[in-house]
């Protein structure tokens, strides 16, 4: 049977993403690093809305852990494999430059585009022999246009841009397609402390998004209606640019 | 495991999973010039040669496998560690 993993999908953009995946009939594992119970809600909802999920816990920024975790679910699941890969897990650690310690940007850099590196590889060769697959990569507004606070946020989103590019011509031949989501500002733990009230006036629909409206897209690129959509990223950000 | 039966298993998967035709299984066929076999392919055939033969190709010693009857000495070599 085909599976979707999400990392990172205990809370946010990440949970509706989860949400989303097993309504369309996917088995979802969801994959979190720390916080437990936000998973086991994000699988609870899966489960009341008549869905099928399962928890699958570690650090994507550690490859062991990423590996032992990912040979240890191909072992207990030995008729299925990972069709949809949703690389959602991600962390901000906002300073100016001139502030910012080598762990601020070595964290960010580690989760955000290492922990894309080391989950992607290891299910890529269970996608190039099935003949199938979906790699769906979460960057942002700011991979794009970069953001005062973020270098380390934007170089690590607009590296995921520019490895999604680069491994959809790789992989395209055996159906595997690799695409980018760039959120704008859209409602979850990761924007609370951003004032709304000021910033939607810069964005033409006049609101922050809802993560579901973000999860729809991700939707429609795990789906064979999007079979010949390869190597994008797309924005979901009201027209802000 | 005998040479031949090395032979024959190789070229079951070649004709029936890389889908190359079993004509072109000779000996001294290239296998990238002559077989046509891609780097796509290639990560078919770690997988292939893993579930038939039970040990994991290591890229870096495939290097100088040109030649088709060089694919069979790399595999019985790794076979007799």
């Amino acid at each position: 049977m085909k599976y979707a993993l999400v990392t990172g999908g205990s809370r946010g953009i990440g949970r509706s993403i989860c949400l989303q995946l097993a309504s369309m009939g996917f088995p979802v594992v969801i994959n979190y690093n720390s916080n437990r119970t936000a998973a086991e809600e994000t699988l609870k909802a899966i489960e009341e809305a008549g869905g099928h999920g399962e928890l699958l816990p570690f650090d994507v920024s550690d490859s062991k852990s990423v590996d032992a975790a990912l040979d240890g679910w191909s072992e207990r699941h030995p008729d299925d494999y990972i069709d949809v890969l949703v690389n959602n897990a991600g962390i901000r650690q906002d300073t100016l430059m001139v502030f910012m310690q080598n762990e601020q940007w070595d964290q960010v850099m580690g989760t955000n585009l290492n922990g894309f590196f080391y989950t992607t590889r290891r299910l890529l060769k269970d996608m190039l022999t099935h003949r199938h697959g979906r790699i769906i990569n979460m960057t942002s507004l700011s991979g794009l246009k970069g953001l005062p606070g973020q270098a380390n946020y934007a170089a690590s989103k607009a590296a995921i841009i520019g490895a999604t590019k680069a491994l959809a011509q790789e992989v395209g031949a055996r159906k595997v397609t690799v695409n980018a989501v760039a959120p704008g500002f859209i409602n979850t733990d990761m924007t609370q402390g951003i004032d709304e009230a000021t910033h939607k006036t810069l964005i033409p629909l006049g609101r922050f998004g809802k993560p579901e409206e973000v999860a729809a897209l991700v939707g429609f690129l795990a789906s064979e209606q999007a079979a010949y959509i390869t190597g994008e990223t797309i924005s979901v950000n009201g027209g802000l640019y | 495991m005998t040479r031949e039966e090395i032979v024959e298993k190789v070229n079951n998967f070649l004709v029936e999973e890389i889908e190359i035709e079993r004509d072109l299984l000779k000996d001294d066929a290239r296998l990238k010039e002559d077989l046509k076999i891609d780097s796509l392919d290639f990560v078919d055939i770690v997988v292939i040669v893993e579930r038939n033969f039970g040990f994991k190709i290591k890229p870096e010693e495939m290097k100088d496998v040109k030649l088709l009857s060089q694919f069979y000495d790399y595999i019985e070599q790794q076979l007799s560690k």
